[in-house]
């Protein structure tokens, strides 16, 4: 992996959890791959991954959990420096609408894919989500052509002067 | 950092503190010094441990510091000097004026030279030598002072490097690319431009190339070449999974806009380092008669790429539909873009009719776009001025590496003449062809052209033409495509996943050895009728 970005997944259930790794897998040799089962694993994870130098890229997260909620953590992601350039995404089948609001209105949410998923689907929206971001964020652009969308980010290339004739 | 880059610093180093530690006799200090800058910075270009533009900015510093009259070192420096002493046979000077080899050295009229003497008596540290000393000259007290055969610029050449006819030029493209990006000029230009190819595989393929090819000859390789990107995706994305003909496309990109950017002056950096380098010899390239050396040459090796490519990668698919859309940009600024481009590229091209410079011209866009605010602030801010910096190192290298003697002094010592010119320009050739394949192209330009030009002034006759032989070099360093890394634009086709590394190479073998080829055959029956 020649790239330092990762993408955080937060769901309390196991076996939703691995469905969501899996569905994850066309992107493993490009960003790291984190999984965490409540919010407080995440942030301890987090704050190992900081500390070694990795930044996050997208954090997919399941609202009702143990502990603190989803939503409420994104809130928090969106506001601290460290996070706030991530793309934020909320997969779940429990959120009402008084969280969704907040989520929007609040956290800046990028996406909310409701559960059941269909894996083309959260791979499309992976794609664009982090083609976003690295394409706003990151300096070589050239590292994620293969995996995300080779056209967009050849778009941003020739907008940012990315890259010059040396 | 990792274990290239650590070597690149410590070879650099290594190299930088060599010279200062030997002698090399004939050299002058300030040679050995402007070796040692030499050294590091072809370390530090090769192996990256310090990004390129910083070696060029390096280097231009270290000239200042180090070479040139206002710098520390040279600030007060002034050889003693004292007249020559009539004895009865011949002067009489001090031991240390004469050098390890029979020499003394002798300024007159601020200008230095060598001159052999022959020793008649040694009295106690009091030498009487013959040789033929002009009476007004004068003669260094001590052969081994820095400031013998040395005559110290003023700081404002190394740094005016960066303000370079040659660098303005530059200036004037970027700011002309820098607004097709912003008003999309490049991309509805191409599309605009492509409609007439149709929709058979063949014809696109012509088409593609074409179009990226005179792109790249006005705008950066590699800009040209993440633009192509944009148009190419969506062609390639209505193939059948096992059309080889995706690699064709996508290899077709970077091939065009690297040899593209042979066809004019502004096409590409190194052609930049070839037109200053002549421009120093009082030899001066139109942007006309630039194009008309290098355009019959770039259409030839894009024929044989196109063919190649068709060969390598026959289409499966038998209608590319194009599909998308040419919306020009109307708006105020937009038009006033369009009327400066236009312009600009006109009179370039026609600079053999009308005489001025072609770097003159390239203040019309400069001025033009600034004032007009078609280019605004933050677009000005955008541009890539790092590719300026690093020609301007590469030019300031050029300058001390000549005015210390140290350009001559490296190529003198193998007879040049004994190969005869055509051999010469081949050796060059193969050099810049091979080694930019690994290293910057500008980078390989540049370390070659101070020795190349060198060459060419002591060989100074008939047989060896120094403007083809900076051109096959700077021609030369565009025809290098065999690696990923050997340019940007290659690199980024790579990183697509749509060209594999071996069908890149395969590709790249065959046109670096028709390019070398051609650019002799060239050399050999088409430049000597322009140039003569």
């Amino acid at each position: 992996m020649n790239t330092n970005l990762f993408i955080m997944c937060i769901e309390d259930e196991s076996e939703v959890l691995e469905a969501i790794l899996r569905d994850l897998e066309m992107f493993e040799d490009y960003f790291r791959i984190e999984a965490a089962q409540s919010v407080d694993e995440a942030k301890e994870v987090l704050k190992v991954l900081i500390n070694d130098g990795l930044k996050p890229a997208l954090f997919i997260c399941d609202h009702k959990m143990p502990g603190t909620t989803g939503v409420d953590y994104l809130v928090e992601l969106s506001r601290e420096e460290a996070t706030s350039k991530a793309a934020r995404m909320l997969l779940t089948g429990q959120a009402g609408q008084q969280d969704t609001i907040k989520a929007v209105n609040q956290a800046g949410l990028h996406y909310y894919l409701p559960k059941p998923w269909k894996p083309a689907e959260l791979q499309r929206i992976v794609t664009e989500l982090l083609t976003d971001f690295v394409s706003k964020n990151e300096d070589n652009l050239m590292a994620y052509m293969a995996v995300l969308d080779a056209e967009k980010l050849s778009e941003a290339m020739r907008n940012r002067n990315t890259y010059t004739d040396m | 950092m990792n274990t290239t880059k650590t070597a690149g610093l410590l070879l650099g180093l290594a190299g930088f503190m060599l010279p200062l530690l030997i002698t090399l006799p004939g050299l002058s200090f300030a040679g050995h010094i402007a070796l040692g800058i030499f050294l590091m910075a072809a370390f530090f270009w090769m192996l990256e441990p310090i990004p390129i533009h910083g070696t060029s900015l390096l280097v231009i510093f270290l000239g200042v510091l180090l070479l040139s009259g206002q710098g520390p070192l040279y600030k007060d420096a002034s050889a003693p000097l004292i007249n020559p002493v009539s004895a009865e046979q011949g002067y009489t000077i001090p031991a240390t004026a004469l050098s390890a080899s029979g020499t003394v050295w002798v300024k007159d009229s601020n200008q230095w030279s060598e001159i052999q003497v022959t020793l008649v008596e040694d009295q106690s540290g009091i030498l009487t030598v013959e040789g033929d000393i002009s009476p007004s000259a004068q003669i260094a007290v001590d052969v081994s002072h820095r400031s013998v055969n040395f005559v110290p610029r003023r700081f404002n050449d190394y740094i005016g490097t960066l303000a370079n006819p040659i660098i303005i030029l530059f200036l004037g493209g970027f700011m002309l690319a820098q607004g097709a990006v912003k008003y999309n000029f490049d991309k509805n230009l191409t599309r605009y431009l492509l409609k007439p190819f149709g929709t058979r595989p063949g014809a696109i393929l012509v088409g593609l190339m074409m179009v990226t090819a005179v792109l790249s000859a006005f705008m950066s390789n590699t800009a040209t070449t993440a633009m192509m990107m944009t148009v190419i995706l969506p062609l390639i994305a209505q193939m059948g999974a096992a059309d080889r003909f995706k690699t064709a496309l996508a290899l077709s990109i970077p091939i065009a806009a690297n040899i593209g950017g042979i066809a004019t002056p502004i096409g590409t950096p190194p052609n930049a380092i070839v037109i200053a380098a002549l421009q120093k010899q009082d030899i001066a390239i139109s942007f006309t008669e630039w194009m008309a050396l290098t355009l019959p040459l770039v259409i030839l090796v894009l024929a044989v790429a196109w063919f190649l490519l068709m060969k390598l990668f026959p289409p499966q698919i038998t209608e590319i539909k194009s599909g998308a859309d040419v919306s020009f940009n109307k708006s105020g600024k937009a038009l006033t873009f369009y009327g400066i481009f236009l312009l600009t590229v006109l009179l370039w091209i026609t600079e053999s009719v009308h005489g001025i410079s072609s770097s003159i011209v390239a203040l019309l866009p400069i001025a033009g776009l600034a004032l007009t605010e078609a280019l605004e602030v933050k677009d000005i801010r955008q541009l890539p001025w790092e590719v300026l910096w690093l020609v301007a190192g590469g030019l300031a290298l050029g300058l001390y590496m000549d005015h210390t003697g140290l350009a001559t002094y490296l190529v003198s010592s193998i007879s040049w003449a004994s190969f005869g010119g055509f051999a010469v320009i081949a050796m060059f050739a193969v050099v810049a062809v091979v080694m930019s394949n690994f290293l910057s192209n500008t980078v390989t330009a540049t370390l070659l052209m101070p020795l190349a030009v060198s060459i060419g002034i002591l060989q100074n006759s008939g047989s060896l033409d120094i403007i083809e032989l900076a051109l096959v070099i700077g021609v030369g360093t565009s025809m290098a495509m065999v690696l990923p890394i050997s340019t940007p634009p290659n690199a980024i086709a790579v990183s697509t996943g749509l060209v594999k590394t071996p069908d890149m190479a395969k590709i790249g073998v065959v046109i670096g050895f028709a390019g070398i080829m051609l650019m002799l055959a060239y050399a050999l029956v088409y430049w000597p009728l322009l140039l003569n």
